[in-house]
């Protein structure tokens, strides 16, 4: 988390000819990107989230199959805001390398992620085969609470960030 | 307008303002990111439900989905109010601000005629989902962003 060994990254990416132009040639980027920050956030938690709940035992009776119908519309979430997330990123690289927060929300993403294609690859097949009144096994559980947990430890260190950092002349 | 000053001149706005803890304004504007992410992430699953997304999902499965919109309305609510005592004065005549809470009002009026129109029936059997259900889920989710961003532009106009 030391800032001297990133700082030739966030240099080069400042001056850079898109960074110049995120950051000083269009005066609503910011706002517009925030905004569809939050947006993409809303839906990504609320799609994922229904998922996840169903994981955890809530909604008995509707097969999982069906409740999955909502993911795609997370991935959709997921992209707004990774592009949205880039672009604050490279506008303004010196507000997020050296950022803690920053560090522990890209932690969770990976910890999100990781658990996502853990569940696709060792639990899916077998959950999805269950009777729609079955009860959810502990492993299915477990894995929606780490999602449920990720999604919002992501959320706030995000929202945490200008808060969070610990080299304050970064300026967010 | 005098209320307003004496509301941000209060202890308890200085606390949230400037207190350098964690707990203070990081914390209540993060709650209220929780709580945005609670009530509009439920009201987005529902109305992409009733637009006919993931259809083979039964309508019975959003039965608890008040719970869910009114826990987070109320975190809203709360952490929305000692937001305000920050900066009241402002608050209190900014015009985007006006715009944010008319837009929630008229979300959450849609969100009710919603639940009354689909899940008062004991169980709620909707196929096909009418012409008004499909146009006032669109309407809600066009409402929803709206408050939402609106609510990011409060950082941003005056």
């Amino acid at each position: 988390m030391t800032a001297p060994a990133l700082d030739p990254l966030v240099e080069f990416i400042r001056s850079t000819r898109l960074s110049e132009v995120f950051r000083n040639e269009v005066a609503w980027l910011w706002p517009l990107c925030e905004s569809l920050h939050f947006l993409g956030l809303s839906l990504l938690i609320g799609t994922a989230g229904f998922f996840d709940l169903r994981l955890l035992g809530f909604m008995q009776g509707v097969p999982l199959r069906s409740a999955k119908r909502f993911v795609p519309w997370a991935m959709v979430g997921f992209a707004v805001n990774l592009l949205t997330g880039l672009i604050f990123f490279i506008s303004q690289p010196q507000q997020y390398a050296t950022n803690l927060a920053m560090w522990l929300k890209v932690l969770f993403l990976l910890v999100a992620g990781i658990n996502a294609m853990l569940f696709e690859t060792s639990f899916s097949d077998r959950l999805m085969a269950l009777e729609p009144d079955a009860d959810m096994p502990l492993s299915a559980k477990v894995v929606a609470a780490v999602s449920l947990i990720s999604w919002f430890a992501v959320l706030y260190f995000g929202r945490m960030l200008p808060y969070l950092d610990p080299n304050p002349q970064s300026g967010v | 307008m005098q209320f307003f000053i004496w509301l941000q001149d209060t202890p308890f706005a200085h606390w949230v303002a400037s207190d350098p803890s964690l707990l203070a304004y990081p914390t209540i504007l993060t709650l209220h990111t929780v709580g945005m992410a609670i009530v509009v992430g439920t009201c987005v699953v529902m109305d992409l439900r009733l637009l006919g997304i993931a259809g083979d999902v039964p309508l019975s499965a959003l039965g608890r989905a008040p719970r869910l919109v009114w826990t987070g309305f109320f975190i809203n609510a709360a952490t929305g109010l000692a937001l305000f005592t920050t900066d009241a004065e402002h608050k209190a005549v900014q015009t985007v601000f006006f715009v944010k809470l008319s837009l929630i009002f008229l979300a959450l009026v849609v969100y009710g005629r919603l639940r009354t129109l689909v899940f008062r029936t004991a169980s709620p059997q909707l196929s096909p989902i009418s012409g008004e259900v499909r146009a006032l889920a669109a309407v809600s989710l066009l409402l929803w962003t709206g408050a939402t961003v609106a609510g990011r532009l409060m950082a941003y106009l005056l």
